[in-house]
């Protein structure tokens, strides 16, 4: 049934029953007698659009999603294998442990410069850039007594044990921040390693603070 | 009352007389929820680019009045209109009168007070930042209560089918009826009665935003669509063995595009890739929709250019959604008023203007007569579709405008709000044209489904009092 | 088709699988995330809330910033985020799950406010966050029913604000902020996100064949 021309905007009239449109579709389902022997092209086309759109989806869900790891959030990365630990690079570690609050910035500032007269400065210092088992030996027992650092002369406070007998660090924190400190602020010693704490620790087992003189019999 | 003789012997069926009621005051609400939601998204979108306008009280601030457009729009206006064609179609398509008739009118009346509810909780500072859930999580258990007893009517119409055929309407019709009160409630308890830890409530927040969308409003509409287009036309539905497939499609693929607009965010990546591959393989179901329904008869009355101008946007809109959710293109069009352009074309070009068709076709046959001005009729569809259209455009521009400014680290933010600052002019312009077309829809309506209720009552009171109508007035 | 049964139990294997797969599989991979222990300062990271700032994230929720502004920081090539300073990685899940409601936002009409107390002029500037509020700025709108003025009764008050030329009330009045304000501005405070090293949040190993071409 055609719609009657001139459309009435006010009432749109169906041309339909209801029971005709749920019978005709009824039927539009029902097997139809094949009248024409030939593909429909239909089917074929949406099969191979579907089929399409599937391996777009698989390609991308392999591609992109990080095979499902809950840690990964950048869609192009991929799980690590073997989970090991995660490296941080030491010297942002001992950059963290030196700006800890109560630690080495209390005294030693952030700018490693320390206070006149009372704590020496990092940045420049013989004491920092020298032999690695001096600057080790002082972290791990601590260093009381007037001490000479860049020509001039502190009394004033104690440098505290960050080893067994004062903070209790272990090695891995003493080698990070003696690693940091030796090459911020225009230092330019080398890196310390946490098996080098270790060697030291074994050595020379516990003991009191060190004083400057018996510090320079180390070489 | 009714007149017959005004409509064709193909409309006659008794399921008018006992749904007339409840069915008018869903489809009455829905158009008043639709010009209260047109208002406050005007005074939002003018905010955008003026953002002092009305900002000084705090019911109106930006934010509240947002939440305040959304809720009137989806859960007022698509809600009401979507559960009162969805229901009448239900109960024509079974050949029996409304059952259940009070049970419906007494949850439209809660369902609608509980909106009220909320948005003067919005209002007053109990909005849930749940983008589509903005609800105040006290009044959500009364929309649910309210919403399983409108939708009782639908169900019983369905199980109750005099032929035992189902049609593409009735598995629309049925998978709305049935999956909005599991996803809504679901939502409400893991996100606010129960909230879920961290940024599983964005993941929980965008399944049900998804879902809503793909499992509720569009089955809504197109349930109307397969109605109204072949009733119109009488031609039956082209390629109509593949509608199942279609029907199918959207419902296992449609929920899993949650993570749509989490892309980048803090959630692990294979769930916005899920999504992305979901909306992707949508495109199927756009496409079997395309395929049954574009053939929506020539000129055609205006429902019929409604109907078609929805499914345009339908179709159109599946397929910015796919491309949109490329990463690369993502990349450009996130967190901007691309969002927001893709949404008006869903939910404003697509289902909205399909429940018109289906309003605009079933309100004569509701109330036994034709629609009072049919001039407001055709002004209302020209209104409509030209300032939906001009809207997506300029928000769609202001949001790649936007975009790629973001994505230049150079560009601030007073720079961005100067470039976008002329299209989202031209986007509240667009939206003032809509508001005046739904201002003409509610004067249309009063006048249709209303005054001849008031004049019938009127005329019953003086003869229960014994004076003639025609008797003059000494 | 023609069994009522059947598309009943379809819908619901519908929304069930979904559900299953989306809600419950990333329930059981974050879904009950602990804070992270870092050996290095012997700290876990994120930290809680304080308490007045969870109040602001509600008066934040209250009025829906998050429907200008975002709180997730995208990964490096993925937007300019970490160029224009908003964070120095990508968000993962980790830092919100301290939170009650964390506010991710949907639209960026201003700017990324994840790192905000760490990153942001006006949070480093006395009495900024007031004055932002305040007066706005730009695109965003002024918040004065945030603020009070009141007359002054015997002493002005200490919490009074001097936000600045034009800004001030007049002559015999007091700007103070509402207690919102206060568990807004403590909750903007408290926007950062100190932590860069959860496991999750490394960035990925530089692909094989790239090193083996070095």
């Amino acid at each position: 049934m055609n719609p009657p021309a001139g459309q009435d905007p006010t009432y749109q009239p169906a041309a339909v029953t209801d029971a005709e449109l749920l019978a005709a579709h009824e039927k539009l389902l029902e097997k139809q007698p094949d009248d024409r022997a030939h593909y429909k092209l239909m089917p074929l086309g949406l099969l191979f659009f579907f089929s399409g759109l599937i391996l777009f989806a698989a390609t991308y869900l392999n591609r992109y999603s990080g095979h499902f790891d809950p840690s990964i959030y950048n869609e192009n990365a991929l799980p690590t294998k073997g989970g090991g630990e995660v490296k941080i690079d030491p010297i942002v570690l001992g950059k963290r442990l030196f700006n800890q609050s109560g630690a080495c910035v209390t005294c030693h500032q952030p700018t490693g410069l320390g206070v006149v007269g009372t704590y020496p400065p990092l940045a420049g210092s013989e004491w920092v850039n020298g032999p690695e088992e001096r600057v080790i030996s002082i972290l791990l027992y601590g260093l009381q007594g007037t001490v000479h650092v860049t020509g001039k002369s502190f009394n004033a406070a104690v440098m505290p044990s960050f080893g067994a007998s004062g903070f209790g660090w272990s090695d891995d924190k003493i080698a990070d921040v003696l690693t940091y400190v030796r090459q911020e602020w225009g230092n330019k010693g080398g890196p310390i390693t946490a098996d080098q704490v270790a060697a030291i620790r074994a050595k020379v087992g516990s003991r009191a603070a060190w004083s400057e003189s018996d510090l320079l019999q180390i070489k | 009352m009714s007149s017959p003789a005004a409509l064709s012997p193909a409309d006659s069926g008794p399921v008018e007389t006992r749904g007339r009621c409840p069915l008018l005051l869903l489809a009455g609400s829905a158009v008043a929820w639709l010009a209260l939601a047109s208002v406050l998204a005007l005074i939002s979108g003018i905010q955008l680019h003026d953002p002092a306008f009305l900002g000084g009280c705090p019911i109106l601030t930006h934010g509240r009045v947002q939440a305040l457009a959304e809720t009137a729009f989806v859960y007022g206006w698509i809600a009401n209109a979507g559960l009162a064609l969805v229901l009448w179609i239900l109960a024509r398509l079974g050949g029996e009168p409304l059952r259940a008739a009070n049970w419906v009118a007494a949850g439209a009346t809660f369902w609608n007070l509980g909106i009220l509810l909320a948005l003067v909780g919005i209002a007053s500072g109990e909005a849930t930042a749940i983008p589509l859930l903005e609800l105040p999580r006290d009044v959500q258990p009364l929309l649910l209560a309210a919403y399983g007893a409108v939708a009782l009517g639908g169900v019983l119409a369905w199980t109750g089918r005099r032929r035992d055929v189902m049609y593409a309407s009735h598995w629309y019709a049925v998978a709305a009826l049935f999956l909005f009160p599991w996803l809504l409630s679901i939502a409400q308890v893991t996100l606010l009665w129960f909230p879920v830890r961290g940024t599983l409530q964005a993941v929980v927040a965008g399944w049900y935003a998804q879902g809503l969308w793909t499992l509720w409003m569009a089955p809504l509409a197109l349930a109307v669509a397969y109605y109204v287009v072949p009733k119109s036309t009488g031609r039956s539905i082209a390629s109509y063995d593949f509608a199942s497939l279609g029907f199918w499609c959207l419902l296992f693929v449609g929920a899993w595009t949650g993570g749509r607009h989490l892309i980048g965010g803090p959630v692990p990546a294979w769930i916005s890739t899920i999504a992305i591959v979901a909306a992707a393989t949508l495109l199927f179901h756009y496409a079997i929709i395309w395929l049954n329904l574009r053939g929506s008869g020539g000129l055609g009355g205006v429902p019929l250019q409604f109907i078609r101008f929805g499914l345009l946007a339908y179709v159109l809109g599946g397929l910015l959604d796919a491309l949109t959710a490329i990463r690369g293109v993502a990349e450009v069009t996130q967190f901007t008023h691309f969002d927001e352009a893709q949404q008006e074309l869903a939910f404003y070009g697509a289902v909205s203007m399909l429940l018109l068709g289906g309003l605009y076709y079933a309100l004569p046959r509701l109330t036994g007569r034709p629609w009072a001005y049919g001039g407001l009729v055709r002004a209302h569809f020209v209104l409509t579709a030209g300032a939906v259209a001009v809207r997506v455009v300029a928000l769609g521009a202001a949001g790649l405008v936007q975009g790629t400014a973001l994505n230049d680290a150079a560009v601030t933010f007073p720079e961005i709000a100067a470039r976008t600052h002329t299209w989202l002019l031209l986007a509240s312009a667009a939206q003032a044209v809509l508001l005046l077309g739904n201002l003409l829809l509610l004067v249309n309506f009063f006048k249709s489904a209303l005054c001849p209720y008031y004049a019938a009552a009127v005329a019953a009171v003086r003869q229960t009092q014994g004076i003639a109508a025609e008797a003059p007035v000494r | 088709m023609k069994n009522g049964a059947l598309l009943f139990l379809g819908l619901f294997a519908a929304l069930g699988v979904s559900w299953a797969g989306i809600i419950i599989g990333s329930s059981d991979q974050f879904g009950a995330l602990a804070p992270y222990y870092d050996a290095a300062t012997d700290q876990t990271y994120p930290n809680g809330m304080a308490g007045v700032a969870a109040r602001g994230q509600l008066v934040y929720r209250d009025l829906d910033c998050a429907s200008c502004h975002t709180q997730q920081v995208r990964r490096l090539g993925f937007g300019s985020d970490q160029a224009r300073g908003w964070g120095t990685r990508q968000s993962v899940a980790r830092d919100y799950i301290y939170q009650p409601f964390p506010q991710l936002g949907q639209s960026r009409f201003g700017p990324d406010l994840t790192n905000f107390s760490a990153h942001s002029p006006i949070a480093v500037a006395p009495g900024g966050i007031y004055q932002l509020l305040y007066a706005g700025r730009g695109a965003m709108p002024a918040f004065a029913f945030l603020f009070e003025t009141r007359r002054i009764v015997g002493e002005p008050s200490i919490h009074a604000l001097h936000l600045g030329a034009g800004l001030e009330p007049p002559a015999g009045y007091e700007l103070v902020p509402t207690p919102r304000a206060e568990a807004l501005a403590a909750y903007l405070l408290s926007l950062s996100s100190p932590y860069d090293d959860y496991p999750e949040a490394m960035p990925p190993p530089a692909p094989k064949g790239e090193e083996a071409k070095k």
